[in-house]
């Protein structure tokens, strides 16, 4: 867990709680290690995740279509994906391209986590 | 508050986004130095972002033979960026409403969008190989 560049792993009920490292994610090689790592957290059983992205001041379309992958995969296998703590420029972008729509999105990392049982 | 009242930036850069990163950043530093506020800033980093780094990526593919023409012309007040690449162009048109219900999850479109929001105008050359934004600070705007 330990060998991610881009991500730090905690496990809280169950959950995978995903934070991510980079304040700005905009550089295009961080974006595709990015996308890589968040790939293994799809598990065949579809897998519960949380991105916890407090640390996020800025997030370009391209590392926005990694969540999106994410999103799909989780989902297609009967699993879930929640973000939380976005910050309000941030979650800005997620109103203006209608993404609040597909992601489940928490004020706090607790709420999320709690989400998936209740 | 620094004495310069305007900065202006014009160069012709390799398609290699890590440059291209290094530059965007070099231009959101400098309007900020000039007066640009915190809160205006995110939008212009996000246009440039999707102006700059797809020239780079989609416009010419990487291609260590072309480069991307860069222009900033800014103000305190007002910010216009020209980038030029030497790709086949696209049409902006053709592009897929990214908020469509159907098109949600595309990978396509919301840069454009983003660009669209934060900017005041948005244009594109015939070839759709050159984009010009331009956005003109509000003053009363908190």
């Amino acid at each position: 867990m330990s060998d991610f560049k881009c991500i730090d792993l905690q496990n809280k009920n169950d959950v995978t709680v995903v934070k991510l490292r980079d304040d700005k994610v905009t550089d295009a090689e961080r974006i595709a290690t990015l996308g890589e790592e968040l790939m293994t957290l799809s598990q065949p059983d579809g897998g519960r995740v949380v991105i916890n992205m407090g640390n996020v001041r800025f997030l370009s379309s391209s590392a926005i279509n990694k969540l999106i992958v994410l999103e799909r995969r989780l989902s297609s296998g009967g699993g879930n994906l929640k973000l939380s703590n976005l910050r309000p420029e941030v979650e800005e972008v997620f109103n203006i391209t209608q993404l609040h729509s597909v992601f489940d999105i928490r004020a706090d990392e607790n709420d999320a986590v709690g989400a998936f049982d209740s | 508050m620094t004495d310069i009242a305007y900065w202006n930036y014009d160069e012709w850069l390799p398609s290699d986004t890590t440059v291209g990163s290094e530059v965007i950043l070099c231009i959101v530093e400098n309007m900020q130095k000039i007066g640009w506020p915190e809160q205006e800033m995110y939008g212009v980093h996000v246009s440039l972002e999707e102006a700059i780094i797809n020239a780079i990526k989609h416009g010419n593919q990487r291609d260590p033979e072309k480069k991307v023409h860069v222009v900033v012309k800014s103000t305190a007040e007002n910010f216009y960026l020209k980038v030029t690449d030497q790709g086949a162009g696209f049409d902006p048109l053709a592009v897929p409403d990214c908020t469509a219900p159907e098109n949600l999850e595309l990978g396509s479109g919301r840069g454009l969008l983003m660009m669209r929001h934060y900017m005041d105008e948005v244009i594109y050359n015939h070839a759709g190989n050159q984009l010009e934004l331009k956005k003109q600070l509000q003053k009363n705007k908190t």
